[in-house]
């Protein structure tokens, strides 16, 4: 009943405050201005997204799990149609990729690939684009050298590395909001 | 009836040998900032909570404030239910008694742990607190964007001549076979650490514990055996000054004025490591 509530509430919040909402500026990356394309598009989702309200602290678990749940729903709802290659289209992927297997290749790609097993790097998931990221699973380090060449991203979105795949995922949410399948070698 | 009794000779005598096996060596100073840490606790499963027993017969006689959590603070899935059976209930007897949790996050972890008001985050990924004399600097090391850098050196360049701790999930000096060293985030972190004089460095991921030989001046502690626990798991490296991987434990550290004393305590209550650290005045370049 309450995560109905919650979930109604968001959309609501969401198609009416996602036109009104003034886009958040993802932070440019001076070394990669040809990221620019991607910047746009990451703006269309965060306008989606910065409709929603903010989360707070909570004494409640049950607070802090359903909104996670409702939040997911009510921007899977917004983006129903939304597929895998909306944000990484072909060409903002391959210079993803470029970026990401120079980090591999480079004087430091020792420490890199190092950071990578670490974190405890998880294999053989099926992603899709609005999918859950599996709560049960670690998060595999991405290396802090790759992140510096890399757009910067407003802190409810992140980089991960889930297995070969390079994915964009919603940190509220657990969300999958796009990958490029076989980024990492 | 004999069984009975015996039983229950067992269970009185084997909670002397904790009482008498788990005496503080820190000094109680009057004023001193006194806390724990542990890592990598979040399981619910029994060894976790002998910890936390060992915590609260620990924390009657030197009865310390606040609790750093080095991450994976909750493994598996992060149901309300499992919150509460992976750090609720196990901490109770402590949360009741006014010990506060102060988390950062490992791997394991679900950022959105940073909104559990009773994990001290302030709704942030990585944040600071005082105490006393000593400014804490807990940071997400699974996910260091420069965003965090440029945060991280901005509030150790205002934290001044206090004592400054930083703590994360991921160790840069570790001689556990499983993971090792974190290299990477080494390159990156120990600049800033060396730059604005961080004395001492807490961090889990590696299920035992060591503490490590200063190295270029700072004291690096690793505790990720809260709960996990990958027995013998310790390499013999040249970085390890003490180490435990026979059980779990958890550190407890006492600071008064320029001098910072530490016992790490096993599951069973044995002190497996104690000593003092003093402050350095500067930091080797």
């Amino acid at each position: 009943m309450l995560r109905t509530l919650i979930l109604r509430t968001l959309v609501f919040v969401m198609a009416a405050g996602a036109a009104a909402c003034a886009p958040q500026k993802v932070a440019p990356t001076p070394e990669s201005p040809t990221f620019g394309d991607f910047s746009q598009r990451l703006e269309q989702y965060l306008k989606l997204r910065n409709a929603l309200p903010n989360e707070r602290t909570t004494k409640s678990r049950e607070q802090i799990v359903d909104r996670r749940h409702a939040l997911a729903e009510a921007i899977r709802q917004s983006r129903a149609g939304a597929k895998q290659g909306d944000l990484f289209t072909p060409e903002i992927s391959e210079q993803f990729v470029r970026v990401i297997r120079g980090a591999l290749q480079g004087s430091s790609a020792t420490n890199v690939r190092k950071t990578i097993r670490q974190g405890e790097p998880v294999a053989n998931i099926h992603l899709t684009v609005n999918g859950a990221y599996p709560e049960h699973l670690p998060l595999t380090t991405v290396p802090p050298t790759m992140l510096l060449r890399l757009p910067q991203l407003p802190e409810k979105i992140a980089y991960r590395i889930v297995g070969h795949d390079f994915v964009l995922q919603d940190t509220e949410a657990r969300l999958v909001i796009d990958f490029i399948p076989g980024a990492l070698p | 009836m004999m069984r009975r009794l015996l039983l229950l000779l067992v269970l009185v005598s084997s909670q002397t040998v904790w009482l008498w096996a788990q005496d503080v060596s820190l000094p109680l100073k009057p004023g001193s900032v006194r806390f724990a840490a542990i890592g990598d606790m979040g399981t619910g499963e029994p060894a976790q909570y002998e910890i936390a027993q060992r915590m609260l017969e620990f924390h009657q006689k030197f009865p310390f404030t606040f609790v750093i959590m080095l991450g994976d603070n909750i493994y598996g899935g992060k149901t309300p239910a499992e919150l509460a059976k992976k750090f609720e209930a196990p901490y109770k007897p402590l949360l009741d008694a006014g010990v506060q949790f102060y988390a950062s996050l490992g791997n394991h972890d679900d950022t959105n742990e940073r909104f559990y008001k009773l994990f001290n985050m302030n709704g942030e990924r990585y944040h600071t607190f005082k105490k006393g004399n000593v400014h804490f600097f807990a940071i997400d090391s699974t996910y260091l964007d420069p965003k965090q850098l440029a945060w991280l050196e901005k509030e150790l360049a205002a934290a001044g001549t206090d004592w400054k701790i930083c703590y994360f999930h991921h160790p840069l000096y570790s001689s556990g076979a499983f993971h090792g060293s974190s290299t990477e985030l080494r390159v990156v972190l120990e600049p800033l650490f060396l730059k604005y004089g961080v004395q001492v460095v807490f961090s889990g991921h590696e299920h035992v514990y060591e503490r490590i030989k200063p190295q270029k001046g700072i004291y690096y502690f690793t505790e990720g055996a809260s709960g996990e626990l990958r027995a013998g798991n310790l390499r013999k490296t040249d970085l390890t000054a003490a180490g435990y991987d026979k059980d779990r434990s958890f550190v407890s550290v006492e600071i008064s004025g320029d001098d910072l004393f530490f016992q790490a305590v096993s599951r069973t209550g044995v002190t497996v490591d104690s000593g003092t650290i003093h402050r350095p005045t500067e930091v080797q370049p």
